[in-house]
């Protein structure tokens, strides 16, 4: 067997040995799911337990699955146009602009997603009362908006920076308008990078929890804020945790595993 | 509405007009603006406003159990702070926690995105399932691990301790060493990510650099150190500075693994903030707080960029 | 020929019956079209609330949503919810150790005056004092109305006292003796298991063991005593029990290891609220189905028999409009008459608040510990958990003081000291 293949095999044992820690944990959370709460926690733990559906029955009792999960992706996929629709723009902008001010602007835009919650939340909720909008999908969605489009025209400022100008410079030449240059030229070059950037989108909006807690009502709920509610005083529903990271985790698993190509080929653009 | 008809007007004579009254440097300028505008206007009216507030918060005493006793203190929120000798033990975790988990991402990362580089259907699924574990609300991912973890019905934990390889206690109630064990768990939820991104920059390199680097008889240490790393650079920047951002404000995983503990040894500046925040209701105290952790990551950041800029511009 | 007339006094007769009819049903339904939302912990009441709820929209014509909550999401959302003057929930579960703030801030309706005004509609007299007085109650308001008391009680394994040929302990100094007796960490059976994990859930159970030991956190005069000598010998005696008698795990524990452990029956000896009681005999849930059993928590020789209470109360949002006030008023009366509330507990609920519960036949059928808590409420103390407005902050100096020492990172009078002097500070 010559050298090459050898070296191909051990690289693939390695992967699937990675593969390994970084699945199990996962495993082992959807495993709880189908167990009674007596065989959750046996002691020396074990991988033997009778299979049950008890703790999928409860989450359709108790949890309205249906609605959690339109509020999830109604905030997540508004949120992430939204923040496309004004982030790419602008990052476009900072990119072409070639100003040191302009490179300064795009980390204030970074900036912004680093603030921590604790201090914002209460004027953010004092903020979508004031607009009327407390306990909306809105709410979230123009929340979720302003931290996204800020990383969004942060990572789409690298990204236009790395697709060439030529293109459009020979394109502005031909008489295309600067906006035509824009829109039919240039983002069509960055397409993989957008979509790497709404991933990032969806996949922030999908997993916060404490702005969407705060702002929605409870029938404006979303899962993230639902796989807290598992998570009680005396007691940790750990089934039923379980059960509904089921939900809550393979819509984004299934997204990944379709857009993942995507993913690499827009960050690969973004960083030359 | 006037914006646009004033744009319309310009538009039709424009021809003239603006070409001779402006060059078209300036339009373009403008141009850009425009197209700046509303993100910049967005996140200024809703982001900025809260946040300025927040950060006006950190100058008053303000209790939200109290209300009117709201006054204006100072920099006494920060002077507090800087008192608190809990506070400060917190300041020095952060840093640990962030540059441990950051540092082992970073090295991980890169070694499973040199086992990823090929483009091959295998390595593509593979890529696609180590994405998973970032899925996972980090609240849960904390809860996952404070069970597998447990010494008495942990399947990691339980092994562990019977075979005296953590104390007795397990690894989350061993002041030595909670704040490793949270940096793993940390690296197991985010290394990936960062993989990602090194893949990525990898992908980007030109084949015929490293070939002709092969055909000189570089070795593969060689290459990597003297070639792939430099090249790799603005990838490596990407990835650091995102997840810097990140574990500077790590909270969930703490907060339901240790809630802080053993002792301090894993209290971090979040939890510590949120404690003012949310379980207090001492906003003044947490808005001081939030200020001290965007500061934190400005100067993190900006040593990043001083140190890995000239890099950066010398493989450009 | 009957029509004029006779048409006229149909019509007069149809008009009366039919405002009759409309009067009664305004009666019958007084809140007809409204709607209450009641944010609720998520405790093992919640989910018979509300399935209980849509009865009293039948009978009042109030549609009553109850929102199921996390503890800390309750806590974040109803205190955004008052501050912001939002009303979003009309009415809530308040926690027992939340009385202090709350009537300190005044986010709920003070309900003594409605209280006295329809005290026999109530039947005051059937609800225990103890509960009417910390449910709610703090410095002669009634901030929130008592909902859901849990006594704090000894589960203990019948099988290994009796193994052991030992009787369950009524002293704590027994109950330590016990613990380190029928502990055996060679074949992994704890004689002892509590809360160790930083922050509520190592004070809270301290706190509930230190005034079994005769500790107090508040002195005469409602002053922080924290490193009193009682104090410091209950911490003493803590570490003692977590150090010989509990699985070592329990340094991290938090109430879902803690309970776990018992089911799993890795230990001999755990107090735990009433609520959970009725598990440990379910097979579904737990390994240790018919040999649990349920007890009075001991205290040291010569206190006085005291026993820990908590539990949950139901305010109303001072914010909302006299009507809904007074119909989230009538809800609460409705939810805790002794018809509905025994009905309550009949489907799970494990919250209990009267007198008349404790000795009813079917319940006793199916809850038989419920003369344990009967006592405790006779006897009980809703301050082991110091309700003032400063608990919040007093709990977690407690939580990281007790926790330091448990892991060996402090030793208790050095803990307790440093504990006292940054509580001092909250009191000036």
């Amino acid at each position: 067997m010559p050298d090459r293949d050898l070296g191909l095999i051990a690289r693939r044992i390695a992967i699937c040995l990675v593969l390994t820690v970084a699945l199990a944990p996962v495993v082992w959370l959807f495993s709880i799911a189908y167990k009674p709460t007596s065989d959750i926690f046996a002691s020396p733990p074990t991988f033997l337990f009778t299979p049950t559906w008890d703790n999928f029955r409860s989450v359709f009792r108790y949890f309205n699955l249906g609605a959690l999960l339109e509020s999830s992706l109604i905030i997540a996929i508004g949120s992430t146009a939204l923040s496309l629709l004004i982030g790419v723009p602008a990052g476009y902008a900072l990119a072409r602009a070639e100003s040191p001010r302009a490179v300064w602007l795009a980390y204030f835009f970074l900036i912004i997603r680093t603030v921590p919650a604790i201090a914002t939340l209460i004027p953010f909720y004092l903020l979508m009362r004031d607009i009327g909008l407390l306990g909306t999908w809105w709410a979230v969605i123009i929340l979720n908006t302003a931290l996204n489009s800020a990383f969004v025209v942060w990572m789409m400022f690298s990204f236009f920076r790395a697709s060439p100008v030529s293109i459009e410079e020979a394109a502005l030449i031909d008489g295309c308008s600067d906006f035509g240059a824009f829109i039919r030229v240039a983002v069509p070059t960055v397409i993989p990078g957008l979509i790497a950037s709404a991933i990032f989108c969806v996949m922030f909006s999908w997993n916060d929890f404490l702005y969407a807690m705060f702002l929605t009502k409870a029938d404006t709920k979303t899962i993230s804020v639902a796989l807290l509610s598992a998570y009680g005083t005396k007691d940790i529903s750990w089934g039923t945790l379980g059960a509904l990271a089921h939900f809550s985790t393979l819509p984004i698993v299934v997204m990944m595993i379709l857009l993942n190509r995507y993913f690499v080929q827009g960050l690969t653009q973004g960083v030359h | 509405m006037s914006a646009v008809s004033r744009d319309g007007a310009a538009g039709a004579h424009d021809a003239d007009a603006l070409s001779i009254g402006w060059s078209y440097a300036a339009k373009r300028q403008m141009f850009l603006a425009a197209l700046a505008a509303p993100a910049l206007v967005y996140v200024l009216a809703i982001a900025v406003g809260p946040m300025v507030q927040g950060f006006l918060y950190s100058f008053d005493s303000y209790n939200l159990i109290r209300p009117a006793s709201r006054h204006f203190v100072g920099l006494d929120n920060y002077l507090d702070l800087w008192r608190d000798p809990t506070a400060r033990r917190a300041l020095i975790n952060t840093f640990a926690f962030t540059f441990g988990a950051v540092t082992l991402e970073f090295v991980l990362g890169l070694g499973i995105a040199l086992l990823l580089w090929r483009d091959d259907w295998f390595n593509r699924i593979a890529l696609g399932l180590l994405l998973i574990p970032a899925t996972v609300t980090p609240l849960v991912v904390g809860l996952v691990f404070k069970a597998l973890l447990s010494p008495e019905y942990g399947m990691l934990g339980y092994p562990l301790a019977e075979l005296g390889l953590t104390s007795p206690r397990g690894l989350l109630a061993d002041p030595q060493r909670a704040l490793a064990a949270l940096v793993a768990i940390d690296a197991w939820e985010w290394t990936p990510l960062m993989a990602l991104i090194l893949l990525a920059g990898l992908k980007s390199l030109r084949t015929d650099i490293l070939e002709a680097a092969a055909v000189d008889g570089a070795n593969a240490s060689q290459r990597l150190r003297l070639i792939i790393l430099p090249l790799l650079m603005p990838a490596a920047f990407l990835a650091l500075i995102l997840r810097m951002m990140d574990a500077f404000r790590v909270f969930d995983i703490i907060f339901v693994t240790t809630g802080g503990g053993p002792g301090d040894a894993t209290d971090t500046l979040m939890i510590y903030g949120v404690k003012q925040g949310l379980e207090f209701f001492n906003i003044g105290a947490a808005s001081a707080v939030s200020t001290v952790i965007v500061a934190c990551i400005l100067v993190v950041a900006a040593a990043f960029i001083g140190v890995l800029k000239p890099a950066r511009n010398r493989n450009a | 020929m009957k029509p004029f007339i006779g048409w006229v006094a149909s019509l007069g007769v149809g008009l009366v019956v039919g405002f009759g009819l409309a009067g009664a049903r305004a009666a019958d339904k007084p809140y007809e079209g409204m709607t209450l939302n009641l944010a609720s912990q998520n405790d093992q009441f919640a989910a018979v609330l509300a399935a209980i709820a849509p009865e009293f929209e039948a009978k009042t014509g109030a549609k009553v949503n109850v929102d199921i909550l996390s503890y800390p999401e309750l806590l974040t959302k109803i205190t955004a919810d008052y501050v912001g003057h939002t009303k979003g929930y009309e009415l809530a579960t308040v926690d027992i150790v939340w009385s202090g703030q709350f009537a300190e801030a005044g986010y709920t309706v003070d309900l003594s005056d409605w209280i006295k005004r329809d005290a026999a509609e109530i039947k005051v007299d059937d609800i225990y004092p103890s509960l009417m007085a910390s449910l709610g109650g703090y410095k002669g308001k009634q901030v929130a109305f008592p909902f859901a008391g849990y006594a704090n009680v000894l589960a203990y394994r019948k099988d290994l006292y009796e193994a052991a040929g030992l009787k369950p302990p009524t002293t704590m100094e027994a109950f330590v003796a016990d613990a380190l007796k029928l502990t055996d960490k060679s074949k992994k059976v704890y004689g002892f298991v509590a809360n160790g994990q930083k922050g509520p859930a190592v004070a809270q159970d301290w706190m509930q063991y230190n005034r079994q030991f005769g500790g107090s956190i508040l002195d005469k005069d409602g002053k922080p005593a924290l490193n009193s000598s009682a104090n410091i010998a209950s911490v003493v005696a803590y570490k003692k029990l977590f150090d010989e008698a509990a699985p070592p795990g329990a340094a991290d524990y938090d109430w879902g290891g803690r309970e776990e452990s018992f089911r799993q029956g890795l230990v001999a000896n755990m107090q735990t609220w009433s609520i959970g009681a009725a598990d440990y005999d379910n097979p579904k849930v737990s390994k240790i189905a018919g040999k649990a059993g349920i007890m009075l928590t001991p205290s040291a020789k010569g206190q006085p028999q005291e026993y820990g209470i908590g539990g949950w109360s139901l305010g109303i949002n001072k914010d909302i409009d006299p009507k809904k006030q007074e119909a989230a008023w009538a809800f609460i009366k409705w939810v805790t008459s002794p018809a509905v509330h025994k009905e309550l507990n009949m489907r799970g609920a494990g919250s209990y608040l009267r007198k008349s519960e404790m000795t009813d036949p079917e319940l006793l059928a199916k809850y038989p510990f419920l003369p344990v808590i009967a006592t405790s409420f006779e006897h009980g103390d809703g301050d082991f958990r110091p309700r003032i407005p400063q608990y919040p902050e007093l709990q977690d100096l407690i939580g990281s003081a007790i926790n330091a020492v448990l892991v060996g990172e402090a030793d208790p009078k050095t803990a307790m000291d440093a504990a006292q002097a940054k509580a001092e500070t909250l009191f000036k």
